[in-house]
């Protein structure tokens, strides 16, 4: 199946993405349809995985991608939902494979799966408070630890001096 | 050893190419390089002639425990003071013992390919 007659079959935008990979972009309220279709009329049968990432303002990211084992194709599909709000349905239906897979995105990122058959946490101790992979996680070991490249080179003793990207511990926590 | 001389097994430190500039420490995503350096004066050498400030290393360490061993360092020193060297087998009994300083990143060189060449990496 070719990426163009993959398109037509779910009927998405699409972008090919990074190293010719082909990504569906489609919008949270068609995200089981659009894996349901990938399955039965695209021969995707194989579930490969299923993530997110912290997309900032724009939005948490869900990632999932799917292959074909006969027809040797796969496609990545992407939607973005709410910081605060977000929520997806499962796709544990379609495949069952992404049971793991949405338990620990939920507790990486905070994104609810509805109707999910078990969302218990998967990596994360009970209690836990946070999702660590969102990007106003405070990391505790780069608040507790000095920054080693923080000196200056013929000094001994640390400067002012951040890293990139790593915010001042007190400043942390406003995404 | 059997393994090929250029596999990545641990770290090694040319010191004399180091210039302190603290590039690698910096880039470092596990934060596991330290470095300590100070500022030595050399006289002009000749008369018109401003003096030589120079970068002593005073401590280079890399914490074995903390390292993922992704050649980062290596990839961004500018010197070539840094070197991928195949022994594997530095294990310890203590986590201390995983921080190895500059004379035994030093002894690593032994088995780095292309250390003495000064061709780096």
């Amino acid at each position: 199946m070719t990426p163009d007659e993959l398109l037509a079959v779910v009927g998405a935008d699409a972008a090919v993405g990074a190293f010719g990979c082909l990504t569906l972009d489609v919008d949270p309220d068609r995200w089981l349809t659009t894996a349901t279709t990938l399955r039965d009329a695209a021969g995707c049968d194989f579930f490969d995985w299923l993530s997110a990432y912290d997309d900032g303002a724009a939005g948490l990211a869900v990632v999932v991608r799917v292959w074909s084992v006969e027809g040797r194709h796969g496609v990545l599909v992407r939607t973005r939902v709410d910081r605060d709000s977000g929520s997806l349905p499962t796709l544990t239906p379609v495949w069952a494979g992404a049971a793991w897979h949405e338990r620990e995105t939920r507790e990486m990122f905070g994104i609810e799966f509805t109707g999910h058959p078990d969302p218990r946490l998967l990596l994360l101790p009970d209690g836990f408070e946070g999702n660590p992979l969102r990007k106003e996680f405070v990391l505790a070991s780069r608040v507790a630890k000095e920054w080693p490249g923080a000196k200056e080179p013929g000094e001994s003793v640390a400067g002012r001096k951040r890293p990139l990207g790593v915010p001042a511990p007190n400043e942390w926590g406003d995404a | 050893m059997s393994v090929p001389e250029r596999s990545r097994g641990v770290i090694a430190l040319k010191e004399d190419s180091c210039t302190s500039c603290m590039v690698c420490a910096r880039e470092c995503p596990d934060w596991c390089i330290y470095i300590d350096s100070h500022r030595e004066t050399e006289p002009a050498v000749e008369e018109g002639a401003r003096p030589k400030t120079r970068f002593v290393l005073d401590r280079f360490a890399i914490d074995y425990s903390l390292c993922m061993y992704c050649g980062i360092c290596i990839e961004v020193c500018p010197w070539d003071a840094l070197f991928w060297s195949p022994e594997f087998d530095h294990s310890a009994g203590d986590v201390l013992g995983l921080t190895h300083e500059r004379e035994t990143l030093g002894g690593w060189l032994r088995s780095a390919p292309g250390a003495s060449a000064g061709s780096g990496q």
